[in-house]
Formats: structure tokens, C-alpha cells, sequence
């Protein structure tokens, strides 16, 4: 049974499963909380992240920052920092522009950028010329005798502002003379007719700023470049390596095969590392330029001011459809999301929140008006949940908003609009598909773990002392495995466009002469557990111990076409690489164990690291030899290519479910599938007199498809949540009106520490396996932090009730709750 | 983010740390724990061409009672004081608020004379020392004074400290028994710099207020004594009423400085929030 | 300035090294001592990814000049493990899920180390509050508090 909206043509809309591994109810290494494998040397501090590399010879780079947001670059005098002693290089904009083209971009039309500012500067921050030296502390030095002559040009922070700009207040006016890079307006489905049926319309203005991923570990590169071969090696904690590095290549004007990147451990990642193209293409030119190994190691600042940290930045204004009775029929929007001064990414947040922009519930239509602004301040990069996390908290907060509106009850209101479990696979009205899902059991998983009627007595209690305690909840969805259109599905249909459709991940498996199996990945380790993941996957596959594989990392030069971790794909994305491989393998093998056992294959299965032969033990071979026959025996062998020397095999998983979008886009095809479901549950108290919140209680419960390790899973649900706590209370990268940043270190820039945590979160699972997926696994990284904002919002909301506040606007901090409750007071007094 | 380069001197006792004032004057910068200047060295917020890394410095880390009152040497480390049972039985008004302080490892190096002598506006204890009646020694290399904490806060980040001294010594009045107090503040995060911060130490004789001494830190100016709030409790009777009087007089007497965290209104709103709850918690311990 | 020559013990073995005064440190145990295993996230004293013990304090290394640490005892993450078996604190962070990134893990277990060393008993409070200025971007914190637990449980097994 599926559902398909009326307006998409349902003849054929879903492609058949791809499965080939169904889900099991019990397995031997998949589901088990294996300690992790990439542990040990991380614990001993041999991680091998990248200020840990160290070449011979190697020079040390700085960039010198514009402390203007807005201004044309008159001119640049670097005599006095190239005199300085140590110093071996110093590059303008206009110098690097001469052997470096625009940095990588995927906007259409192209926002051009460069890797050093050329004729002016577009926020505070941009690099405005870049030193190489002995030492980075002289690089620094010398960075202070640059000196920069500049013309004030027009500040724009505000996006609404920003609109309305004109003459030189336009950031790239060879663009167009207007700082709206993109408006458009999407309807999906009858939502005219849906909103004249409407009993009642609830209408509600929400504010989320800009907050942003700020690992511990800031962006770097070191890279080498040899000019007798005119080839750059350049090491970088970047993801992309394997799926759009080559472009980078076009930015040096080299071709492809003359960079190789060389992934390395990272220190997290949460989105904002998965290209770090600006960073390389600096640090590639700069090694070029100087004739010296150079690394370019971001500072706290840098990264801050420039780097690809910030996330969505969005004004909405929405008005959901609904029944008397409560059934939300239609939504409608308009966002403004202020994308700062360049459009690397494009709108693909915009892209990827409309996969789930119902949430988890049965509506009917959408329609969506995009207005897509630049201002003076960094651009946008990538930020766990990439605009969905945005989504998810507009459309909680439009749910809450309509059960005030109709004094209905707030769980048993989304109880009543959610999908049902024999819905599935369920199309929502942009094209999308649900693949599978029960969110009734995760809600009622949710209300178990959380005793809510213990919290209500919290509640009760706290009230009649004055106190403020609320309660809130959130039914989210945690789309998993992103397809490649969502970076382009929203752009101009008649412009140039870029419409890549793949976003596969492969891997490599080798069984050498021992009978170990290595296993090589195209994408890097990011705090996720991919080597761990692998290595169950594997052991599943080949019933093997565990101890018995390896994992190694491939670069440019060697790496099969991976899209990496990003959009909680990984885990999903190396099992079907993982299986895919491991099957072909395992063909070889049997036919091999076949003649050392003299069975057939179809007589023999993979049990304890041996292949034997079913129901007789004892008639078996270790892998080992089998290994080592595959590898050293060919005359024992028949001829054809089937028995060639050797044991390995690679394998392209593509995404396996993806589909175009409509030509008009009134749908916009399968594009994020594989979706995972949550239900947050939070009490909270507010100090009415200091807006202070704090967390009493926190219930986070997972639906992520079959569990390959639950360990690691609920480390990102908590990580995740405190990202989320972080973004709710906390966090926002404010600028003030005249562009400066003045959150920029970790002073203003307010990162939850533990004391900022509940005392505990209380994480369920369930698991509602895909249909689609090799295992049925779904992605589950992106965690947390989708679905604390909206519990967290509602449940200060429901505090602040007896003051008739609204929570539409984060974050929130003490001083805006203490100026809600103070408006409120006044209001009434 | 480096440092701009320096030179670097390390006297062996206060008279040479003290030449080495005189010599360098307004070049020079005195480095104790580090935990306020270095960040700014790093930042680039302050190069100086000297330091004078005083940090071993003998016999200025002292803590004990002498003659009524409580010394603390200048470069006692704060996670000394946070330990200390002398401060805890003497002064538990500076223990309290060491609560609030900052973290472990910064703790383990800064000093409380360098905390005072950097005079951050959103810092704890130049308001404990306010409200202490606190004495500050300072010495250069010919001169020594007693400077009145009142007097020795001046504005943010300025002290009464001359180029050329150095704080050596802090010395606080013994509380008399039966002494009420308190420590109330609001941060962004617990251990984060002062939103509002207020000490509070209230004599009792009869319900009536014999002496009522309230600092407040994180205005945006130096640490001030609210005299206008113990002007008005002076000899009355205190309970909830004349609290919530005070505290609404504490709003009132401040002048904040807007910061990125806290506007104005938000600050005034905290002052009369923690000067109540100060005032309450440190009359429940009014003997 | 010509450079201040300094000697002092790192993690055991006694050093002597000629450098600029403004030598951070942190930049000293990486870069002239190529002990990488003590991390920069800041470089203002705010995230303890840096977290060293000096003279048995936890202290952060990119607020100390590595000038100052002459005569002193510095003991950082690489430490711990002694002939490639894991301290118990290690152990405690591999068994319990401990870390992801693993870039705050040094500064974690250095500030273990120091309240273990003060405090062989501590409580679940007295763990929180000794790691409640290191910040994990990654893991929540409770992971981390688990595991330094669990660490603290293995070494009373061990020296039973």
C-alpha cells in the first residue's frame, strides 16, 4: 500500500527496492554496541588530525582579515611585511587572481568568489591577502604590516534591508543589480482550494537565527606542490574528496589527476567540513606560489569569521489550513533566509527541507515563496539538518500554535494527524517519499519513557508555588541519505544548471594471503563511527571476527566515487557499498572453497570466519586458506577471468532511491527517502525573574531503521540534542549593524557545556526498518539536534502560559525571555 | 592567534620585580596567573614589549588571620582561596562567591591579586572586596600605601594602580560573629563572566540592620557598593517588605552598560532579582 | 629577544630546549616537542581542548608561555599509556562511548587525571565538575562522565 498525492502521477512515481539484504530479527554483529574501532589511537593522542602533519620544510601560513563588512579595496602596500625577517611570501587577492580562477560554487547563476578578496570586500573577516613564514607566529607578525586602503561602501545586515538595496549597497552587482540572488514560489498541490475549505487559518511570524556548527577542531590544510610534475598533494580534513574535488582542480588550472586530497582524522565536523574547497585552494596556492610545503591552519577567528560554519538564517511567515476538528489540511510560507555575501551551496537547504516540510503529518498541500538574500556577513555553509532543522521547529511551532487555536490537546492533536503505518511507502506533496515508518509507536514509546503524568504533577506543583515549569513535544521527521538534486532542484529551470544526479558511495575490499580483510573507504572520519560501522557490516557479511579487518582511507588518487558523511547518509550508504562488494566476493570464494572442498557453492555457507559446507561440521576451510589459495594457486584453478589471482572487489552504491523532479516542479521527485523519525519530550523550569531556562527532564526517542551499532547512535542523539540545546538557549553568530561579528570567539559564542545539559536524556529506540536499504538501516547522525528546538520552544512556551507569551524567535537567551515576561507584566500591569 | 613578540624577565623577589617596574614603567606588564592577560596577548589586544612573570615571587601567596584581620597575599592562587578553610571560617562571603568563579584550571593558575589589579567589570571579587571593606597594600620600588578597595576600583579595567606598583597584599576586616551574607549571580553559563553579580553582608541586632554592606559587578563599570540600598536599611527592621524595597532601590541606583548579552533593562531586572535573593538568604544566616 | 633557554620534565623526561618567550605552551609540546597529542581549539582559554597537567594542576597550555614551565613537571595525554596498555581512564572512555571526534579526549583525560590524583573517590558531581570547563562539541557530556567512572572502577578492581 502507498499513498501518492493527487497531483503527482502516481503510474510507476516509486521505483522498485534495490534491497538485496533483507532486514533480520537477529544478527551477530549488526545491533551489537561494539567498542569502536577507531578508539585506541585517538585515546592515546596519535589521532593524526591535521595540524598534526608536519612536512619537511614546510612554511606556515596566515591571512590577514578585513575588519570592515563592506568596502572596495583601494590599495594594498605588502613592502613593509615582505621585509619583515621570516617571511617568505605575501599574496593579494589580485596577485593569487593571476594563477588561481574563483573558488568552487554551486549556485546558479555563479556568485564568483575568490579564495583572497579581489576589488572589494563583502564582510567582516574575508581574507584581503594572505602571508607565508617560518613560523605562524611571524606570519602574524607580518600580517600586521600589511596595510589596507579601503572605500566605505554600504552596510546591509538586515535582510529585509537588504531587499530593498540598490547602487552600491548591491554585493555583486555583475550579478544583477539587487541583493535578492533568487525568488521563486513553489506550490505542490491544490493549496488554494485546501486553504478555502479551511475552518480556521493560524498564522504565525518566526525568527531563526544564524547559529553554526563550531567543532572543536577548525579547518586546515597542508599542501605540497612539485613543480617538475606540476602536481599538488595537498592534506585536508575535508569530505568531498571523492565526489566534487576535481573542481577544485579547475580553480588551480591544473586538470584533475594533478591534486590528490588526502583526507585525515577530523575533529567533528557537524556539516561544516564537507568541502573546505576555500581552505584548499589557498593553501594549494600559496605552496605553488612560495615553492614550499605550506599549511594553512585556520584559527578560532578565521574559522568563525570565514569559514563554512554558519547555518540557515530565516525569517518565515506561514499560515496553516485547518478543520474544526482538527486536521491540518494545507501550508503555506514564505521564507526569507539570509545567505550572507556568497552562495557556495546555493539554496540546497531550502532544497532539503522541503523533503519533510509536513513533518510526520498527513497534509495535503504546500506552498513554498523562497527568497534567497545576500548581505554582509559570512556566507552560509552546512549545519546538521541543513535547513530541515529549520523546518522541523516552523512546522512544530505552526502545530502548536493551531492546538492553541482550537484548545485542543498537544499530543493527542499530532496523535491524530500522523501518518498511519499502513500508509507506507508515503509520498508527501513536494514529491518526497517516506519509505517506512510508525510513528504511533514512537510517540507512545516516547510518553512511556517520559511518565507525563508525573510531569504534569511537576508542573501542577511548581504553578501553585508561581513557579514556571512547562512541558513540550515534538514529532520530527530525520530524513536520512540525501540525493545529489536537492542542491539544484530550486534553481532557475532555463539557467545553466548543474544537474548532477549521483551521489554514490563506494568502497574496496581486499582479502589478502592471511585470509585479513581490508577494507578502504572514499570518505574521511568525522566523529562519526564509520570504521567501527564498516567493520560490523563486514563481519556480518563474511560471519568473521572482527579483529580480522582493517580499515584504510583512499585520497583523490586512488578513491572510488564517495559522497561521504553529510546529511546522515554514511552508515546507509557503506552498507550498500559494503554488501554490494562483499557479495561479489563472496561468489568468488564459494566457487574457490567449492573446488578446495570439492562441494558445490550453493552447498557451502560463510560460518566463523570458515566457509563449510551447510549441516556438516567439521567439512570446512578457513578464509584464510581459502585467501591464500585465491591468491598463490592458479594452475589449481580453472581458466577464465571468474578464478584470476587475487581477492578483492570494489563497488559503486548509488543512492537507491532517487527520481527526477517534475519539469514545472510541481513535485520535485524522490529526493531523501530514507526517513527516520523522532518524538523529544522536554520539562523545563523558567526563572520568570532572570529568564534563566533549565532542564529538569529530556525524553529523546529514535526511529532510525535496523541498528548497526545503538551505541554510537545514541551518542548522536545526545551529541545532536546538545547541538540543539545549543541553538534553542544559546548560540547565534549576531551581527551588529555595522557588520561586526560580535559573537567571534568562544567567549561571546556560547557553546552548552555540561552544566547547560539536563541531568540526563532518556533515549528509546524504535526501529521501523526501510524497505530500501540494504539491512533496512536509515541514517540517524544528524540526531539530536532536529528535534530540540521545537520541544524546547514548545515547553518554555507552555511555561511562560499564565503570561499568554509566544515563543516565535531564538534563541532564547535570558535576556530575551526576561524581555518577554517583562512585556508581558507591563502589558497587563 | 599569537602573541606579538615580548621580552621577558622573571624577578626572583619583590624588590627586583618591583625595579623592574620602575624600569620599564608603561612598557612593562606584570603576568601572575595569566588568565586575563595572555587571551589579550593572543588576541592581540595588548602587546606589551615587557613581562614581568612575578609568578615565583616568594612569600606572597600567604593566607592567614593576623591581628583581626584576614591577608591574603597577592599572589595567592584562586583555587587556594576556594579550598581554604581560613577564608571559609573568616570570610565565607569570598568562598561563596568562588563558587561562581571561572573554572578549575583557571583557578589553579589566576590569582586573586591579578584578578583585582585587571579589575574586569564582570568580575566576582572586586565586588567581594567592596563589600569586605577590603584593604589593598601596593608597592614599588619607593613607595608602599594602603589603598581603600572603594577607592582602588576606579573604572572598567582601571585600577589605582600607578605604572610602577605592584599589588602585594589584600587584608580584610575578621567577621564578627553572628554576620549574615551572601553571594548572588547570574552568568550565561555557569563559571561565564558576571551578568549581574551582587555580595551582600548584613549585621542583625534585634531585626534590625546594624550594617548592611552591597557590591554590585557586571554593570559595565568597575564593582560599586550600592549606598543609597544600605542607606535605606540602616537601622530598620528587615524583613520581606523592606527586601523587595531594597532591591527595587538597587535597580534603581544602578547605571548599566549595555553589552551584547544583556541590555539595560535586563541588567536593572537581575540587580533587584539577586540583591532580594542575596538579601533574604543572608538574613536566614544573620545570627 | 635571543631565546630563554628552559628545562623541565615532560611526561617523564627531563628537557632542554632554546626558544622565544612567546612560545605558547601548547605550540611548544607540538611543535619543538612533536607531542601532537595535546589539542588547540581556541587558543583564548575557553574550550580546555589544550588541558595539560603543570606541576600536577590542570592547566590550560595555550594560556601558560612555555618560558614559564622552566623547572617545572608537564604531563600531557601521551602520559597515560604506559609500554601501549591503555590507562584505566582510557579504557573507561573506549568502554563507555567516551568520544566521537575525539579532539576534546586529551583535555578530558588530563582533567581526570588531575582530580584522581586528588581525589581517589570522587562522586558523579566531583567527575561533572572536574570536566565542566572542557567543552565537547560531540558527545552531550554524559558519555564522558560515564567513562571517567568507569575508568575510576577499574583501577579499585586493579588494586585490589
Amino acid at each position: 500500500m502507498s499513498t501518492i498525492p493527487k497531483h503527482i502521477p502516481a503510474e510507476g512515481y516509486i521505483p522498485p527496492s534495490r534491497q538485496r539484504e533483507q532486514p533480520r530479527s537477529q544478527y551477530k554483529y549488526l545491533g551489537q554496541n561494539m567498542k569502536r574501532v577507531e578508539d585506541p589511537r585517538l585515546l592515546t593522542g596519535q589521532g593524526g588530525y591535521i595540524d598534526d602533519i608536519k612536512l619537511p620544510n614546510m612554511a606556515y601560513a596566515a591571512v590577514l582579515r578585513s575588519d570592515r563588512a563592506h568596502a572596495r579595496i583601494k590599495r594594498i602596500d605588502t613592502s613593509k611585511a615582505k621585509a619583515l625577517p621570516g617571511v617568505i611570501l605575501v599574496l593579494t587577492g589580485e596577485e593569487a587572481k593571476k594563477m588561481t580562477g574563483p573558488t568552487a560554487q554551486f549556485a546558479t547563476p555563479p556568485v564568483v568568489q575568490y579564495c583572497i578578496a579581489v576589488d572589494r570586500v563583502r564582510h567582516v573577516g574575508e581574507a584581503v591577502a594572505a602571508v607565508v613564514a617560518e613560523t605562524r607566529y611571524i606570519a602574524e607578525d607580518a600580517c600586521e604590516l600589511i596595510e589596507v586602503e579601503y572605500e566605505d561602501l554600504p552596510v546591509v545586515i538586515d535582510a529585509l534591508e537588504s531587499m530593498k538595496a540598490s547602487g552600491d549597497a548591491v554585493l555583486h552587482p555583475d550579478r544583477g543589480p539587487t541583493n535578492i540572488a533568487h525568488q521563486k514560489t513553489f506550490t505542490f498541490g491544490p493549496v488554494d482550494d485546501d486553504f478555502a475549505k479551511a475552518d480556521k487559518i493560524v498564522r504565525r511570524h518566526l525568527r531563526w537565527p544564524r547559529s553554526g556548527a563550531q567543532p572543536l577542531e577548525t579547518v586546515g590544510a597542508v599542501a605540497h606542490y612539485a613543480s617538475g610534475t606540476g602536481k599538488f598533494t595537498v592534506y585536508c580534513n575535508t569530505s568531498f574528496v571523492n565526489y566534487v574535488g576535481f573542481v577544485i582542480a579547475g580553480s588551480l588550472g591544473v586538470p584533475a589527476h594533478k591534486l590528490n586530497v588526502i583526507p585525515v582524522t577530523t575533529g567533528g565536523s557537524f556539516g561544516s567540513k564537507l568541502f573546505t574547497h576555500k581552505v584548499i585552494t589557498l593553501a594549494a596556492t600559496l605552496a605553488r606560489a612560495c615553492g614550499r610545503p605550506v599549511k594553512w591552519m585556520e584559527d578560532r577567528l578565521d574559522n568563525t569569521l570565514s569559514c563554512d560554519n554558519h547555518g540557515s538564517d530565516r525569517i518565515y511567515d506561514c499560515q496553516l489550513a485547518l478543520k474544526n476538528d482538527g486536521t491540518m489540511l494545507s501550508l503555506k510560507f514564505r521564507v526569507i533566509d539570509d545567505y550572507g555575501a556568497y552562495l557556495q551551496f546555493g539554496y540546497g537547504t531550502h532544497g532539503n527541507s522541503l523533503c519533510q516540510v509536513v513533518g510526520p503529518y498527513q497534509i495535503n498541500s504546500v506552498q513554498m515563496e523562497l527568497i534567497a538574500v545576500l548581505t554582509n556577513k559570512c556566507q552560509q555553509g552546512a549545519y546538521r539538518g541543513f535547513g530541515s532543522e529549520v523546518t522541523n521547529w516552523m512546522v512544530e511551532r505552526m502545530v502548536d500554535a493551531a492546538v492553541d487555536e482550537l484548545k485542543l490537546d498537544p499530543i493527542e492533536f499530532r496523535r491524530k494527524n500522523l501518518i498511519k503505518p499502513e500508509q507506507f511507502p508515503y509520498v508527501i506533496p513536494t514529491g518526497n517519499l517516506y519509505d517506512s515508518g510508525n510513528y504511533p509507536a514512537v510517540l507512545d514509546e516516547a510518553l512511556r519513557i517520559a511518565k507525563i503524568p508525573n510531569w504534569k504533577d511537576v508542573q501542577a506543583k511548581a504553578r501553585a508555588e508561581g513557579r514556571c515549569v512547562g512541558i513540550g513535544i515534538a514529532c520530527c521527521q530525520e530524513r536520512s541519505v540525501f540525493s545529489a538534486t536537492e542542491f539544484w532542484s530550486l534553481n532557475p529551470v532555463d539557467a545553466a544548471n548543474f544537474t548532477l544526479t549521483s551521489s554514490p558511495e563506494s568502497t574496496h575490499i581486499r582479502i589478502d594471503p592471511t585470509g585479513n580483510i581490508q577494507v578502504t573507504l572514499g570518505s574521511p572520519f568525522w566523529g562519526n563511527s564509520p570504521e567501527t560501522v564498516a567493520t560490523q557490516l563486514v563481519a556480518e557479511q563474511f560471519q568473521c571476527d572482527p579483529a580480522n579487518i582493517n580499515i584504510v582511507y583512499s585520497d583523490t588518487a586512488s578513491g572510488y566515487n564517495s559522497t561521504g558523511p553529510g546529511g546522515s547518509r554514511f552508515t546507509v550508504m557503506i552498507a550498500g557499498a559494503i554488501v554490494g562488494a562483499s557479495i561479489k566476493l563472496k561468489e568468488k570464494m564459494l566457487r574457490i572453497a567449492g573446488r578446495m572442498l570439492e562441494a558445490k557453492p550453493s552447498d557451502l555457507e560463510f560460518r566463523d570466519g570458515k566457509i563449510g559446507v551447510k549441516g556438516v561440521p567439521g567439512m570446512e576451510k578457513t578464509i584464510g586458506e581459502v585467501a591464500l589459495f585465491a591468491h598463490m594457486f592458479r594452475l589449481n584453478l580453472p581458466d577464465g577471468d571468474d578464478y584470476a589471482s587475487g581477492l578483492d572487489a570494489s563497488y559503486v552504491y548509488d543512492h537507491p532511491l532517487t527520481t527526477m523532479p517534475a519539469a514545472d516542479r510541481s513535485h520535485l521527485g524522490i529526493f531523501y527517502p530514507i526517513m527516520g523519525h523522532m518524538c523529544h519530550l522536554a520539562l523545563v523550569e523558567v526563572d520568570a525573574k532572570t529568564g534563566k531556562v533549565k532542564i529538569l527532564d529530556y525524553v529523546a526517542v529514535h526511529d532510525a531503521g535496523t541498528l548497526v551499532n545503538p551505541m554510537t547512535l545514541a551518542g548522536h542523539i545526545r551529541g545532536g540534542t546538545a547541538q540543539g540545546i545549543g541553538s534553542t538557549l544559546l548560540e547565534q553568530f549576531y551581527y551588529d549593524e555595522n557588520g561586526q561579528l560580535l559573537t567571534a570567539t568562544f567567549t561571546d559564542y556560547l557553546i552548552p557545556t555540561l552544566h547547560e545539559m539536563p541531568p540526563q536524556i532518556r533515549v528509546g529506540h524504535v526501529q521501523t526498518p526501510s524497505p530500501f536499504t540494504e539491512y533496512g538501516i536509515k541514517g540517524g547522525g544528524e540526531g539530536g539536534r532536529m528535534g530540540a528546538p521545537p520541544a524546547l520552544s514548545a515547553a518554555v512556551e507552555d511555561a511562560l502560559r499564565p503570561y499568554g507569551i509566544k515563543i516565535d524567535e531564538l534563541p532564547l537567551t535570558p535576556k530575551r525571555v526576561r524581555g518577554l515576561v517583562r512585556a508581558a507584566e507591563q502589558g497587563k500591569g | 592567534m599569537k602573541p606579538a613578540a615580548f621580552d621577558y624577565v622573571r624577578p626572583a623577589n619583590l624588590s627586583e620585580a618591583l625595579q623592574a617596574l620602575a624600569r620599564y614603567g608603561s612598557k612593562g606588564k606584570i603576568l601572575a596567573g595569566g588568565q586575563s592577560l595572555v587571551p589579550m596577548m593572543n588576541l592581540r589586544l595588548v602587546r606589551p614589549e615587557v613581562v614581568i612573570d612575578i609568578n615565583r615571587l616568594p612569600a606572597l601567596d600567604h593566607i592567614r588571620v593576623e591581628g583581626g584581620e584576614l591577608l591574603i597575599g597577592a599572589l595567592a592562587r584562586h583555587s587556594a582561596l576556594y579550598d581554604s578553610p581560613i577564608i571559609a571560617q573568616h570570610f565565607p562571603l569570598m568562598s561563596e562567591a568562588y563558587r561562581h568563579v571561572a573554572h578549575k584550571p583557571i583557578r589553579n593558575r589566576g590569582t586573586l591579586g591579578g584578578n583585582v589589579s585587571h579589575a574586569d567589570p564582570a568580575s566576582e571579587m572586586p565586588a567581594v572586596l567592596l563589600a569586605g571593606d577590603a584593604m589593598l597594600l601596593a608597592s614599588s620600588s619607593n613607595t608602599q600605601r594602603r589603598i581603600a578597595a572603594k577607592d582602588f576600583f576606579q573604572g572598567p579595567l582601571q585600577t589605582a594602580l600607578k605604572t610602577d606598583e605592584l599589588l602585594t597584599e589584600i587584608r580584610i576586616p575578621v567577621a564578627p560573629a553572628g554576620r549574615g551574607y551572601a553571594f548572588e549571580e547570574e552568568a550565561t553559563r555557569k563559571g561565564d563572566f558576571a551578568l549581574a553579580a551582587v555580595a551582600v553582608l548584613l549585621d542583625v541586632s534585634g531585626g534590625a540592620c546594624a550594617k548592611a554592606a552591597i557590591a554590585v559587578a557586571g554593570m559595565g563599570d568597575c564593582a560599586t557598593r550600592l549606598r543609597e540600598v544600605e542607606s535605606s536599611l540602616a537601622g530598620k527592621l528587615i524583613n520581606d517588605d523592606a527586601i523587595v524595597q531594597a532591591a527595587r532601590t538597587a535597580k534603581q541606583s544602578v547605571t548599566p552598560i549595555a553589552s551584547y548579552h544583556a541590555d539595560v533593562e535586563f541588567k536593572r531586572d537581575l540587580v533587584e532579582a539577586l540583591t532580594a535573593r542575596a538579601l533574604r538568604r543572608a538574613l536566614a544566616r544573620c545570627k | 629577544m635571543a631565546g630563554v633557554t628552559i628545562n623541565l620534565r615532560v611526561n617523564g623526561t627531563a628537557t632542554t630546549r632554546t626558544i622565544e618567550p612567546r612560545m605558547l605552551l601548547s605550540d611548544f609540546l607540538r611543535e619543538e616537542l612533536e607531542l601532537k597529542g595535546t589539542h588547540v581549539g581556541c587558543e583564548h582559554g575557553v574550550c580546555g581542548t589544550c588541558t595539560v597537567l603543570l606541576d600536577g594542576q590542570s592547566t590550560r597550555a595555550c594560556l601558560v608561555f612555555a618560558v614559564q614551565a622552566d623547572g617545572s613537571d608537564v604531563r600531557t595525554v601521551e602520559s597515560l599509556s604506559k609500554d601501549g596498555k591503555l590507562h584505566a581512564l582510557q579504557e573507561g572512555f573506549w568502554e563507555k562511548h567516551g568520544l566521537q571526534c575525539g579532539f576534546c579526549t586529551p583535555g578530558m583525560l588530563m582533567a581526570a587525571t588531575e582530580l584522581i590524583e586528588k581525589n581517589p573517590n570522587p562522586s558523579l558531581d566531583d567527575i561533572r565538575e572536574a570536566v565542566s570547563s572542557n567543552l565537547c562539541r560531540c558527545t552531550g557530556y554524559y558519555n564522558i562522565v560515564d567513562s571517567i567512572a568507569a575508568g575510576i572502577a577499574k583501577m579499585k578492581e586493579a588494586s585490589k
